[in-house]
């Protein structure tokens, strides 16, 4: 049984959420997973060589993953509020639209 | 065998947390990812962490709920359960990889070894302290940017 595999494999699972999934929390769903294995690791590897510092930089990483994970719902919320949507694509396309309408104010 | 069922349940969830359309449910999935994950550590002796998961797990995945259910609109069409199917076989797959396949590791050799809480306390100790000073600021700065925003709006 081998914990850098697993990590790997919640890895790639993420990183195929992040870039498939088009809702913003889904995204923020699959950040959490790759943080959640890249941090397995300091654990497993710490705890099979019985060595306490991995852990201890674990606690420390989950803090400020929390952090992270507040201040991205809480710009997740205000963006969903203020544009109606949480689909990706369509945030992109309203952004790309004010774009081409100011520069089409600044041509006037 | 308790270790790969975990595993195996491990991987099954979080690739449902990716796969389901309704966000409620991704979070369901991924909040039984933290419970076995806390299982996995409490097996290989991390009872700590394993705490430490669940706790913060649980206020994480709170949080989540509630965006979850602020920002979520119903999907066109229920997904079957039929479809679950090639996950939990593409699940099963990544789980046999994860069991059976290993990397060999060879231990950096580190003479000095350390109980936990005199890691924490003696050897992060600056981190421990920066830490708290960021997730205040941060908890203020969240606070009064959506404060200001109320009051922008009333």
């Amino acid at each position: 049984m081998d914990f850098m595999i697993l990590s790997v494999t919640l890895l790639a699972v993420g990183i195929y959420g992040l870039l498939t999934k088009r809702h913003l929390v889904k995204v923020l769903i699959s950040i959490e997973i790759i943080a959640v294995a890249a941090s397995m690791n300091f654990v497993l590897l710490a705890s099979s060589l019985n060595r306490a510092l991995g852990e201890t930089f674990l606690v420390l990483a989950f803090s400020t993953d929390t952090c992270v994970t507040a201040i991205v719902l809480a710009l997740l919320v205000i963006t969903v509020k203020k544009y109606g949507t949480s689909d990706i694509r369509k945030l992109a396309e309203i952004e790309r639209a004010s774009d081409e309408e100011q520069k089409f104010l600044e041509g006037e | 065998m308790i270790t790969e069922l975990i595993v195996a349940g491990l991987i099954f969830s979080a690739c449902l947390a990716i796969y389901l359309d309704e966000v409620v449910y991704s979070i369901i999935s991924l909040a039984c990812m933290f419970v076995f994950m806390a299982f996995l550590y409490a097996l290989n002796g991390a009872v700590f962490v394993a705490v430490f998961q669940i706790a913060v797990g649980a206020g994480t995945l709170a949080v989540l709920f509630l965006a979850g259910e602020m920002l979520s609109e119903k999907p066109e069409k229920e997904k079957s359960l039929k479809k679950i199917f090639p996950v939990a076989l593409l699940a099963a797959v990544l789980s046999l990889l994860a069991i059976f396949l290993s990397v060999t590791i060879t231990p950096a050799n580190i003479s000095s070894c350390f109980s936990f809480a005199e890691a924490l306390w003696n050897l992060r100790v600056m981190d421990v302290i920066l830490q708290g000073l960021v997730i205040i600021t941060v908890a203020l700065g969240i606070a009064i940017v959506l404060y200001e925003r109320e009051e922008g709006e009333s």
